[in-house]
């Protein structure tokens, strides 16, 4: 059989989504590293994210549980362990005294991304409090937001603005994978960070008067103590060294100048204490010596407790209230007042049931759609014909995700499933009129039944358009995936499955 | 009429019905219409009592109403949530995710209007241990952001409508078969509505977009029909209905066929997933009647009337 153009260009566009979606990624061997400590030894060797690692030390990575066995192997209790971490990108040299802080996933099996619901992961919506932003404020907006998150330490985060049908701006924040637990307070809080001695100010957070906070090393910030008091819950301190600019040193100076000295037993220390304030609300009071008195002084320690119900639990919510206060004495606190007004978070589990059974409900459909026109048609040729060309939208829509990076949420495949239907259709269309015997030509036939097929495609396009806007794009996805399948009908398939069928009846 | 022979001899089924069919369509098309424009009143009337005693078309889910939806992976206890949840959130609700080939209960999902603060704790205490990300998805969304999303995915359920009324003129150019055409959407709207709304289903987000998708969806049987009926001349006008008809009901048949297995056969599915397909379920049943009862009376009618032949 002759293959006309038509086809070709057909075989060409799968040929080309199937380099998009890359399936043989499967085979991939290594793990990928989606995040590294800012300032961390792996950092500064180099490692970062997107990097993939195929062995430490000689021994071969070609997976989460690999890369785990060979870390837990180490002991990292002596001073300066060696690490050679062979990456595609060529080879690291570590000596470090922990676990690398760099955080690995297993490499993706293609191209394809599937959305949150699916995948796992948190969203959350932002708006501004009582404000309406512009875009140009909602881009600074992002800028904070994205750097606080960056240097909190979450991987895998997107942020982007987006508006809906009423005008309102938001943020969509987006996280893959695990969802950090005080993401709510990470983003809402607006971590205006102040330092007073009685009503001055003496330092705020951000880069203005903090030069530098210490983090990731125990010798001067960590968990102090925890300690269990008489109801049985854990207290947990923390405490981190802060580094102040020259002229917030200068200013401690000029405040504590004036102040008088209380002696007690404990020691001498100045008449005003020095009270940290978190969005207006105390968090921390230091005891100043005396020694510090008009003293230029940079160097700053600043403690909190937390508490849980058991050690391990106080533990863990302790560092991270040191990470979060960290995090916001660094960034700064952000331009407005924020308020979440939609938050999930998505537990991954259920997701890959969820995937496997769509997969599978996919594969079913296939399956019945043949029986269905086989039953009708009694024409293996034809019946293969459609179902080969169901198949190539199906994975010609896939090939475009796959190439814009479109995260595949559940209403997205949802709607590639119901399009293959309406493909489905429009082929039957085509058969009817070529097998139907009038006296007119195969031509007009053919022509006839593109004028249905255009009817029905731009009926759909129109319809499914206005979810572009709705509801803050949330529903993008479902409208995205049905209007690139039948275009991808209109343009490539149905062109050259008119052809194939002219080729069968002739 | 050779043409119908030859056809009559591959397809023995079709030959008998098509002889009835032919035989009494002229009489009772007229008839028939009133099958579908009963459905309809009944499905407006309904609509309409929901509407005087909900305030709403829908019953609205927490993604449309505010409030929270918590996701519990596994298998879990729904009575003793219900009895224990009751009390302090009346408007509680629960959905049992369950895989019907395996029986596998893979989840269940509770609504309230309340916060995730004040709905977590209370179910951590009763299931007695803690909601994470591995055993459960909670969302949430404010009161006032659904609100808004409520009436933005209604607007656009509007617009879609319009722009596909629009195409639809574009089209045939001609009022009456447009109006029929636009009419049988409209209809194939009604009735899935009618039918969620009986049976005190939550309609979520996607669910509105299903909506959406119907307007489209159901529309190319409707194109398809006209488009033969008016646009060719060859055989009766009867004729060419029953040939639109044997096209149609089979398109008809591959799009439920795309859509119903999620409902008998692989039922594990994502909640947005499942009522995007229930409704476009719905919706294809209710372009059944409405294409080849409802848009081919009228479209015959205006045969008739026109002289068309």
């Amino acid at each position: 059989m002759k293959i006309g153009f038509r086809i070709w260009i057909l075989i060409i566009v799968l040929v080309l989504a199937l380099l998009a979606i890359a399936p043989w990624k499967t085979f991939d061997k290594g793990v990928v590293i989606k995040s590294v400590e800012v300032n961390s030894s792996a950092f500064n060797e180099g490692l970062r994210q997107g990097q993939i690692i195929s062995s430490i030390d000689g021994q071969k990575v070609d997976n989460l549980e690999d890369f785990s066995k060979v870390i837990n192997s180490k002991n990292f209790s002596d001073a300066h362990t060696k690490l050679i971490i062979n990456t595609n990108k060529g080879e690291f040299i570590l000596f470090t005294n922990k676990t690398p802080e760099i955080n690995v996933a297993g490499p993706p099996k293609s191209n394809l991304k599937t959305g949150l619901d699916l995948s796992g992961g948190s969203r959350a919506l932002v708006k501004a409090k009582d404000k309406d932003l512009s875009s140009s404020e909602i881009n600074d907006l992002i800028s904070v937001v994205s750097n606080r998150l960056n240097v909190y330490g979450i991987a895998d985060v997107q942020i982007s603005p987006v508006s809906d049908l009423s005008g309102n701006n938001f943020i969509m924040i987006e996280i893959a994978g695990t969802t950090p637990s005080d993401l709510k307070d990470l983003i809402s809080q607006q971590g205006k960070f102040e330092a007073k001695i009685k009503n001055d100010t003496v330092f705020i957070g951000g880069e203005k008067d903090i030069a530098s906070v210490c983090r990731n090393d125990a010798s001067c910030a960590a968990i102090e103590s925890c300690n269990p008091d008489n109801t049985g819950m854990y207290f947990c301190t923390f405490r981190f060294s802060v580094y102040l600019s020259e002229e917030a040193a200068k200013k401690h100076a000029d405040i504590t100048k004036n102040l008088g000295v209380n002696v007690t037993p404990q020691g001498n220390y100045l008449s005003e204490k020095l009270d940290l304030y978190l969005d207006d609300n105390l968090v921390d009071t230091l005891l100043i010596s005396e020694g510090l008195k008009g003293v230029v002084t940079t160097q700053i320690s600043i403690s909190g407790s937390d508490s849980g119900s058991t050690s391990d639990e106080a533990y863990k919510i302790a560092s991270e209230s040191m990470n979060k206060l960290q995090t916001i004495l660094i960034t700064g606190s952000l331009p407005y007042q924020l308020e979440i007004v939609k938050l999930d978070t998505i537990s991954p589990n259920l997701g890959k049931e969820f995937t496997r059974n769509i997969v599978l409900l996919g594969l079913i459909v296939f399956i019945i759609i043949s029986i269905v026109l086989f039953v009708r048609y009694r024409k293996i040729k034809i019946t293969l014909s459609v179902i080969l060309t169901m198949f190539s939208e199906a994975f010609i829509t896939l090939g475009v995700a796959a190439l814009i990076s479109w995260n595949l949420d559940a209403p997205s495949i949802a709607g590639l499933i119901a399009g293959m239907g309406t493909g489905v259709n429009d082929q039957i269309v085509i058969i009817d009129e070529s097998i139907s015997d009038t006296k007119v030509s195969l031509k007009e036939r053919i022509k006839r039944a593109l004028f249905i097929i255009l009817g029905a495609f731009f009926t759909i396009i129109a319809a499914m358009l206005p979810l572009f806007w709705a509801g803050a794009g949330m529903l993008k996805g479902f409208a995205l995936t049905t209007i690139i399948g039948v275009t991808a009908g209109i343009l490539i398939t149905r062109p050259a499955f008119a052809e194939i069928i002219k080729r069968i009846e002739e | 009429m050779e043409n119908e022979n030859q056809e009559a001899k591959k397809e023995i089924p079709d030959v008998k019905e098509k002889k009835k069919f032919s035989f009494n369509y002229d009489k009772y098309y007229k008839l028939l219409l009133l099958i579908p424009i009963f459905l309809l009143l009944l499905s407006l009337t309904y609509i309409g009592i929901f509407y005087s005693k909900n305030g709403d078309f829908i019953n609205k889910d927490v993604s449309l109403s505010g409030g929270t939806s918590i996701t519990i992976n596994g298998e879990i206890n729904q009575e003793q949530l219900e009895v224990a949840l009751k009390p302090k959130f009346p408007d509680v609700s629960f959905t049992k995710l369950t895989d019907i080939v395996s029986k596998k209960e893979l989840a269940l999902i509770v609504e309230s209007s309340a916060s995730v603060e004040e709905l977590q704790p209370e179910i951590e205490s009763i299931l007695g241990y803690k909601l994470n990300e591995k055993n459960s998805s909670i969302e949430f969304t404010g009161a006032s952001l659904s609100k808004d999303f409520y009436r933005q995915l209604i607007m656009a359920l509007f617009i879609s409508f319009i722009l596909m009324s629009i195409v639809i003129f574009i089209l045939f150019r001609t009022f009456i078969p447009s109006i029929a055409v636009i009419f049988a959407v409209f209809a194939d709207i009604v009735f899935p509505l009618a039918v969620i709304d009986y049976f005190g289903i939550k309609v979520s987000a996607a669910g509105i977009a299903a909506f959406l998708m119907l307007i489209g969806y159901s529309v190319d049987t409707d194109i398809l029909l006209t488009s033969r009926v008016l646009k060719t001349r060859e055989g009766s006008v009867n004729n060419r209905i029953f040939r639109a008809f044997k096209t149609g009901i089979l398109m008809n048949l591959t799009a439920l066929a795309a859509i119903l297995p999620a409902f008998f056969i692989v039922t594990g599915l994502p909640d947005s997933f499942r009522q995007i397909f229930l409704i476009l379920a719905l919706g294809l049943f209710a372009d059944i009647l409405n294409t080849w009862l409802t848009n081919a009376s009228i479209i015959k009618w205006y045969c008739v009337k026109k002289g068309i032949q």
